[in-house]
């Protein structure tokens, strides 16, 4: 066994030693620490070994061995401060054989490994910090005081685990940055102790491998490999999914679970889930690209019911057909103007007609689209039309060269179009699944260009509060709301509402938007923003909902639905006292009157 | 035979089999992977909606991929705990940016050895299928002890088999561990920037390993702070749970 151990260490004593010399180390005072540094480092690989020598691991006992007898070969030339190795002797009573096998060998490479002794004086700054513990002790070769500290914690009572223990332990030592200026310091025997250690760590480190050394877990590492021979770790490896929003909301520890008005019933808002009204809408053509319900700020409600056009009157409950196109077309969209006074209708041959409500007459025709004209905005006397072919054009109605402006984005039928309440900015949406902002100012080319939607886009909102923020919402295979801001044209907010959605709606004076849905809810539901908490999901009609609009007075929204009915809703009626002469006009006027409308 | 009958009405009455605790088991699994992810704000919070489990208000991510992605965990882990292949579950988060891993969630199976559960099963078939659990009840059983030898909360690894528990005990108890979970928040590190999930699965090298699973290392924390939390325990099956974390420098 000595023979054997002399002549690995001498190897690895070589190559290290040149090496480690090299990097230039910095002499320091020699001192005893030094020694016991030496012993320390020697011992600590070295009485595991002992242990382990009884287990079974006959492979790593095998390197130890070598380490150890290069240490002691090292330790021992440098030993020519006889004293502590004398003491050495004495002290390390305990792992006697090796210690003696270790005296052997050092008596056997004493003479070879002279040329080391020299350089001794340095190790002690190594040897330091190293073995701060062992420093209590006085004698030098406490190491095996070491030991037992490290064992104590489970290394002992597990004989294999001890030794992985060691090793760790003292790999992160010299591998941190403590260390190695330690070693720096160091003579080139020291080094060469050191780094045998290293190199003897790498063995067995391969053993621990499935649990990377830490001095925390050195529990969960003796269980580790125990475990390891009988059970694999597996990982499931398909990357989890990205999150999805945009923003990072790390913060959220801060915030309540829930909005405290969206959770607690006692906060919420009470909203009337039955309608106000229900109207008969015999006709309405159940096609999502068309809009053809429209309430004036004169609190009539305008809808196209196939080639005709009625207006309800809410404050009378009067219903007059206002007009009736002619059999080779029908009624595609219906707008009315900002006053009240006129409402445009899109007609399926691409005409767009205008007529004065009071009197009863058209006042002109415009043409310009050879393909129905789905979707009508106005902006004070400009009457932004939309059509199937994807162009949008801007008429101003004043003047008898009424087109002013074409607007080029969308490649299929526009079906959304909303200006924003300032007339700055215009979006429109289209079966391209394209959402198009545009800034009034220069219409050439759209200010952004969105294509976040995976479907045709007919639900377009301006936000009465924030002017910036534009709700979009996609169609059936898309199902999202899209928030954005249409200054930077950020996308800010999403909600995925499970259904198409058919058209949105803020709240004037809640914080609240509604969205009509298609299949298969054919419902209206209330969010809060920029929460996004669903207040309510209203099951409204039994078919689709197609078209919705607002009260003037904002409380109000009525609704058209494939199942033919108009409906009534007062989901955003004002706190009792809050608004109640705003009310008046529309809703308890209405409520009075409503008794004998019926729209046809 | 006679003997066996009234031990299978005993049985009966705590109503708990191992198939039944094994799923009780995968649910609490299911259930905890969603509110680590939005305790730690792996996703974000409005991803999440509350449902109403074991007398609490968990928060269960509404995304679809993220739903999608651990049901796809879910289903496997079923298979291997009806199977009794497995003693340990983790949930390793790790920094994207960095890929270190900054946070671990271990939770700690052992099958309880239950020879008297056995007969419910064993009157059909019980032959094959008793050596395995038993086997793997002692390995997890000594994994266990070697791992968590200052336990305080898992007092009677051996008792608890004698003890019978209603379930309404049981779910009380995972209850206890979720609350625990969410307390954490408090004195674990606030992870900053983005974060991602694994799921690591300790399995007996005999089980069956699908294509989506392949081998890993164990993603330990490197100089981790641990704390031991709760556990909980069913007629057949001991689950503690185990967090440990990076310690901030």
């Amino acid at each position: 066994m000595a023979t054997a151990s002399v002549s690995t260490p001498l190897k690895s004593h070589a190559g290290l030693f040149s090496s480690r010399t090299a990097g230039g180390r910095m002499p320091l005072t020699p001192s005893p620490r030094q020694r016991s540094a030496q012993g320390n480092t020697n011992s600590s690989p070295f009485t595991p070994e002992k242990l382990s020598g009884d287990s079974q691991r006959a492979s790593s006992k095998s390197v130890y061995g070598g380490n150890l007898s290069s240490h002691f070969a090292k330790a021992s030339s440098k030993g020519h401060r006889d004293s502590p190795k004398s003491n050495i002797a004495r002290s390390v009573s305990t792992p006697r054989k090796v210690l003696e096998l270790g005296v052997s060998d050092f008596t056997l490479t004493g003479t070879g490994a002279h040329n080391k002794t020299p350089v001794s004086p340095k190790i002690k700054k190594a040897a330091a910090p190293l073995r701060q513990k062992s420093t209590k002790t006085t004698l030098t070769y406490n190491a095996d005081r070491f030991i037992p500290n490290r064992g104590a914690s489970s290394a002992i009572a597990n004989v294999g685990s001890g030794k992985l223990d060691m090793q760790e332990k003292q790999r992160p030592r010299s591998g941190n940055g403590e260390a190695s200026s330690i070693l720096a310091s160091a003579t080139d025997d020291a080094i060469a102790a050191l780094e045998g250690l290293n190199i003897d760590d790498e063995e067995p480190a391969s053993y621990s491998r499935p649990s990377p050394s830490s001095a925390a877990y050195q529990d969960s590492l003796a269980s580790a490999c125990g475990v390891n021979v009988n059970t694999r770790i597996l990982q499931f490896k398909p990357a989890p999914p990205e999150s999805s929003k945009p923003i990072d909301l790390r913060q959220q520890y801060n915030r309540p679970l829930k909005p405290a008005n969206a959770s607690s019933a006692q906060f919420r808002r009470r909203i009337a889930t039955a309608p106000e009204r229900v109207l008969d809408a015999p006709g309405l053509i159940d096609d999502y690209y068309l809009n053809l319900l429209d309430w004036s700020s004169g609190n009539q409600v305008a809808i196209g019911l196939e080639r005709n056009v009625y207006v309800w009157s809410a404050d009378e409950g009067s219903v007059s057909c206002l007009l009736e196109t002619s059999p080779d077309t029908y009624v595609s969209s219906v707008k009315w103007s900002g006053d009240g006074a006129y409402v445009g209708v899109g007609l399926g041959t691409g005409e767009v007609q205008i007529w004065d409500v009071a009197e009863g007459v058209k006042i002109r025709s415009m043409f310009g689209h050879d393909t129905r004209v789905g979707v009508m905005g106005w902006n004070k006397h400009l009457l932004s039309t939309g059509a199937r072919s994807g162009l949008v054009f801007n008429h101003d109605v004043r003047i008898a060269e009424h087109k002013v402006a074409e607007l080029v984005s969308h490649t299929s039928e526009v079906c959304g179009l909303e200006w924003r309440s300032d007339g700055a900015q215009l979006a429109t949406g289209g079966n391209d699944n394209l959402v198009s902002i545009w800034d009034a100012r220069s219409l050439a080319v759209p200010k952004f260009t969105k294509t976040n939607h995976k479907a045709a886009v007919k639900a377009l909102a301006w936000c009465p509060w924030n002017m910036n923020l534009l709700a979009t919402g996609g169609g059936s295979y898309d199902r999202h709301i899209h928030f954005w801001n249409t200054t930077s044209g950020a996308r800010v907010n999403s909600i995925d509402t499970g259904s198409q959605v058919t058209s949105l709606r803020w709240s004037t004076h809640y914080r609240e938007i509604v969205s009509s849905s298609g299949f298969p809810d054919n419902s209206l539901s209330i969010w809060s923003y920029p929460t996004l908490v669903r207040n309510v999901e209203i099951p409204a009609h039994e078919s689709r909902v197609l078209h919705s609009c607002l009260s003037p007075d904002g409380q109000m929204l009525a609704t058209a639905a494939a199942d033919e009915s108009l409906k009534f809703w007062k989901i955003f009626e004002k706190k009792a006292g809050a608004g109640a002469g705003v009310a008046g006009a529309g809703a308890s006027g209405k409520a009075s009157l409503d008794k004998q409308m019926t729209i046809r | 035979m006679a003997a066996a009958a009234p031990e299978k009405d005993k049985y009966k009455v705590h109503k708990l089999s191992l198939k039944g605790s094994a799923k009780l088991v995968a649910e609490f699994f299911q259930y905890s992977i969603h509110t680590i992810l939005f305790q730690r704000g792996v996703y974000p919070a409005e991803d999440f909606t509350a449902v109403k489990k074991y007398g609490l208000n968990m928060l269960v991510s509404s995304d679809d991929q993220v739903r999608a992605y651990i049901k796809k965990i879910m289903s496997q882990l079923d298979k291997w705990m009806v199977g009794g292949k497995i003693s340990k579950l983790v949930i390793v988060i790790t920094d994207k940016d960095t890929g270190e891993n900054i946070e671990r969630w271990q939770f700690d199976v052992q099958i309880l050895a239950k020879p008297k559960s056995k007969p419910s099963s064993s009157s059909s078939s019980s032959s094959s299928k008793t050596p395995k659990p038993t086997t793997t009840t002692s390995t997890s059983t000594s994994t266990n002890q070697e791992n968590t030898p200052s336990d305080p909360t898992a007092p009677s690894p051996s008792g608890t088999p004698g003890v019978e528990k209603t379930e309404s005990e049981i779910q009380s108890e995972i209850a206890a561990i979720f609350r625990q979970i969410t307390a954490s928040v408090t004195f674990l590190p606030q992870l900053s920037g983005d974060c991602t999930f694994n799921v690591l699965v300790y399995a007996d090298a005999s089980s069956e390993v699908p294509v989506e699973w392949g081998d890993s290392d164990a993603k330990e924390i490197v100089n981790g702070e641990r704390v031991q939390l709760r556990g909980f325990s069913t007629a057949s099956h001991r689950v503690d749970t185990l967090v440990s974390y990076r310690l901030q420098d």
